[in-house]
């Protein structure tokens, strides 16, 4: 049974303050849809909402054709991995993952047998009798995964379920959770703070921020077309150098910056989208260059990260870090030009900002 | 100096005050008691067939096992609502349970003297009421010092079990509920089991507490209704008995002891997180 | 937003609060009756019972005695429970796991036995004075809560910090004073709260250590209900429950009241 999750308008409130603003998001049957933030960007609080830990004050939750807003938590049918893992200290793994199937009175013997294949599935057949107490990190995480799967849930979420374990691990087990997942074939939401983490498993990714969706796409688009600046802040574009359209030039709109500056922007190559905007690029999208097109700098501190050599440098509008090909090392205190890079650029709306 | 010889020159001072003063003279307490020309079991022998001295342990376990029970039942419950209670009310409800913890044995005990006596509350108003006709007596019984004692030991239970609901993390009640369990299920199958160890803790207190007490029993119970801290106070100060006092602190020790060990071996194996 | 309280268990709680306060109330009522017996609700009121307390000599004095126990025992088994905390944190391997059991026997051995065996081995044996009889007892039955509240603090207190002092050139003791010390403040604080509260309502021991002369608070309260039924106890009992409120101002001040919970 593969269905979708909706979220339409959702208002919540912490006390008097408000964490989620008419918040809408839907992911679709069998998609894994990533909720990405720092903290305190309503992530979390958002998860809470669908597990019905929380009610929202307005808006409705709704899976497939049913409607959450109102049910409680324990008539969800959600599987939820914790951050924590929750387990329960006082059950063995078997206890822990036959729990749900207890709660739907399943008998004895085929719970038993269901949380075992769960378990065996997950790689820890040898273990069923153990206390979590006298588990690794890894092999916690895995139980709260058989436990959350074993009940067939229309519906999986985790939260935050790998902050707990060391990096190596880390990437093993999203892998794990995205095969599980993909498997089943069961709708998904994933919350983390880990940007790598959440490109590498979601169809598609929402970064949030003080309570709203920023952008919500793939990540292939979330990491070369940021839809606004703090989109394009949160995934590595370092530079970001206001600019004004002051006119045309042949087929290109000239732009001035701060100190003065201008560059004129090929109408083949870049859309300027308002009359105020912002440039917006990784290091590598500047290319230092000694030809006379470009953001006029002055070379900085050059240190070199393998693929190329990296410069801090001096423009009339600031500070920027641009990169610099391996063959040809320009010393400090060298006047250059920046060459904005047109697929690794961005020019977002200044109001984005 | 070497760090070991560090570590035993800062703990010595400390080990000498308890070994001194209270290592030796319990275990000289202990050892006057098997000194009798008779045989050493002979107070033992003689304390256990005295119907006086065997009625006064009875009625002190009895005592002490009511108040535990009674204590445990009002204190989980209670402490069950304060852990539930929003933060401002909670932090008002654990200051009123802490008043009365901090507030001596004798005032608390005296309180319940004003509340049961001729002329207190409780015969002032049931003779209002033309319930009875002339004053209950209700001090000096077991009655009188058994309400003393739970009134004196449920703050106690309260904070020590609001600490273990308190340390049972909210995810785990979640993850129940997440999994389908209804919230009389998740009590049932994740908050009591995890909280046993620490019911058994409280109960401990509580229990070792009433059966050594001393100035309850004393003020409540008197001579009538003596327990096993006023009957050895009247051995020892008042009949000038002390092998007899020595026994009866024996006694008291090793059921302390044995209690203490019994349940704690309990509460361990009971125990989750430990495994 | 969280699940709700059973009413019917709402109201359980109510009256068990009702139950832990309403006694305290009918002492502070007792205490201001003009009634020479005691008696609740009062008739008339009075204050008569609180110039009663300062009229009977023994009160001050005794007031007097207990203080300065629960400060001097304190301040004593502080003074020897704080090095011992240390080592056990400090040096944890170098030490016996049951040296911690030790120093809890004060709690674990019943009270009313341990002052009977020291007044035994002390009053009798030694003919020790009784102030310092009472002092030594006092400190005794603190020092659980020395060791063991103040051990808590140094146990999550990280000791690279004071390794750093002394790397910086900081003398060992001098680093116990300066960089150890202000950062188990709160431990030391709790310790002292908790063991003052124990030594000024202290009975069980006391009452086999004072003597002719030289007596305690609670132990005076006794003695003088065995003679007198008025309301001047309820006026003590009274300033006593300002001595709780004090302590409780204290906590407030200086740990916060979540401090109470733990």
């Amino acid at each position: 049974m593969t269905v979708s999750l909706s979220l339409e308008q959702i208002t919540a409130h912490y006390g008097a303050t408000k964490v989620l603003e008419d918040l809408s998001l839907h992911v679709g049957e069998g998609e894994l849809v990533s909720l990405l933030g720092s903290s305190g960007c309503g992530k979390t609080t958002t998860l809470r909402l669908v597990a019905g830990f929380l009610e929202p004050t307005s808006g409705a939750i709704k899976l497939g054709e049913r409607d959450l807003t109102r049910l409680p938590a324990h008539a969800r049918d959600i599987g939820l991995v914790f951050q924590t893992y929750a387990l329960f200290p006082h059950l063995t793994v078997r206890d822990n993952v036959a729990f749900g199937l207890k709660q739907r009175k399943v008998a004895t013997a085929e719970r038993n047998r269901r949380a075992d294949d769960m378990i065996e599935r997950v790689g820890l057949g040898h273990l069923a009798d153990r206390y979590p107490a006298n588990l690794s990190g890894g092999q916690r995480q895995r139980v709260a995964l058989a436990r959350a799967l074993v009940i067939e849930p229309p519906l999986l979420m985790f939260d935050e379920p790998l902050s707990n374990l060391d990096a190596k691990l880390r990437v093993d087990m999203r892998v794990e959770i995205r095969r599980l997942q993909q498997a089943n074939g069961t709708t998904a939401l994933y919350v983390t703070h880990d940007q790598e983490e959440a490109f590498s498993i979601s169809d598609r990714v929402a970064i949030m921020n003080a309570g709203q969706i920023m952008q919500l796409d793939t990540p292939e688009v979330l990491y070369s077309r940021p839809a606004n600046a703090f989109v394009a802040d949160f995934v590595g574009f370092e530079n970001m150098i206001p600019m004004r359209a002051i006119g045309e030039a042949g087929d290109a709109v000239r732009a001035e910056m701060a100190g003065g500056a201008t560059l004129d922007f090929p109408k083949s190559q870049f859309t300027v989208p308002s009359q105020d905007f912002v440039l917006a690029t990784r290091p590598e999208g500047l290319a230092v260059s000694t030809t006379d097109w470009g953001i006029p700098a002055t070379l900085g501190l050059r240190t070199y990260l393998g693929r190329a050599y990296q410069y801090q440098c001096t423009t009339p509008a600031g500070e920027v870090k641009a990169n610099g090909p391996l063959s040809a090392p320009y010393d400090e205190g060298l006047h250059v030009n920046l060459i904005p890079l047109p697929e690794q650029c961005c020019l977002l709306p200044a109001a984005s900002a | 100096m070497s760090p070991r010889q560090r570590a035993w020159v800062l703990s010595a001072p400390a080990l000498l005050l308890v070994i001194v003063f209270l290592g030796l003279p319990v275990l000289s307490t202990l050892a006057t008691t098997f000194g009798d020309p008779k045989g050493p079991f002979h107070q033992y022998a003689a304390f256990f067939d005295s119907k006086l001295r065997m009625r006064v342990l009875w009625r002190t376990l009895e005592v002490a096992l009511v108040t535990t029970a009674v204590s445990l039942f009002v204190g989980f419950v209670t402490a069950w609502v304060v852990s539930k209670a929003p933060a401002r009310i909670k932090s008002l409800l654990i200051i009123a349970a802490v008043f009365p913890l901090l507030t001596g044995v004798v005032v608390r005990s005296f309180a319940w003297l004003v509340i049961l006596g001729k002329n207190g509350i409780v015969n002032e108003t049931l003779l209002r009421l033309h319930l009875i006709s002339e004053p209950l007596n209700m001090l000096y019984t077991q009655f009188s010092v058994t309400i003393a004692m739970i009134y004196l030991f449920v703050p106690l239970m309260i904070l020590t079990l609001v600490g273990v609901l308190e340390g049972i993390p909210q995810d785990l009640t979640d993850a129940a509920a997440s999994l389908g369990a209804k919230p009389a299920a998740a009590f049932r199958q994740v908050v009591l089991p995890m909280a046993v160890p620490g019911l058994i803790v409280g109960s401990v207190l509580v229990f070792t507490g009433s059966f050594t007490s001393y100035a309850t029993p004393q003020l409540l119970g008197g001579e009538r209704q003596m327990m096993m801290g006023t009957f050895l106070y009247q051995r020892a100060m008042v009949t000038f008995d002390w092998v007899g006092a020595s026994t009866i602190a024996a006694v008291m020790v090793v059921v302390t002891l044995v209690t203490v060990l019994i349940m704690s071996k309990l509460a361990q194996r009971l125990n989750p997180v430990a495994g | 937003m969280k699940t709700k309280t059973h009413p019917l268990l709402i109201a359980f709680a109510a009256l068990v609060f009702a139950f832990l306060i309403g006694p305290l109330i009918i002492i502070i009522g007792a205490s201001l009756s003009d009634s020479s017996f005691l008696t609740f609700p009062p008739r008339g009121l009075t204050l008569h019972w609180y110039e009663n307390v300062f009229a009977i000599s023994a009160f001050p004095r005794t007031m007097w005695t207990s203080f300065q126990l629960a400060v001097g025992g304190t301040a004593l088994s502080m003074c020897i429970g704080i090095p011992a905390a240390y080592a056990m944190a400090r040096y944890r391997i170098q030490l016996p796991r049951f040296l911690g059991n030790i120093y809890v026997l004060p709690i674990l051995i019943p009270e009313i036995v341990l002052g009977f065996s020291l007044m035994k081995s002390m009053a009798i044996g030694m003919d020790m004075p009784i102030m310092a009889s009472l002092m030594i007892g006092h400190a005794l039955i603190v020092l659980p809560y020395c060791v063991r509240v103040v051990g808590a603090s140094l146990n999550s207190f990280d000791f690279s910090i004071e390794e750093a002092a002394i790397s910086l050139g900081c003398p060992r003791w001098k680093a116990f004073f300066t960089v150890v010390l202000p950062n188990v403040r709160a431990g030391i604080i709790a310790g002292f709260i908790l063991a003052f509260i124990t030594s000024i309502n202290d009975v069980s021991v006391s009452i086999f250590l004072t003597g002719p002369g030289v007596s305690t608070l609670p132990i005076q309260i006794l003695a003088h209900m065995e003679q007198f039924f008025d309301p001047t106890i309820a006026s003590v009992s009274v300033l006593l429950m300002f001595v709780t409120v004090a302590v409780m101002a204290v906590v407030e001040r200086t740990l916060g009241l979540t401090f109470l919970t733990k």
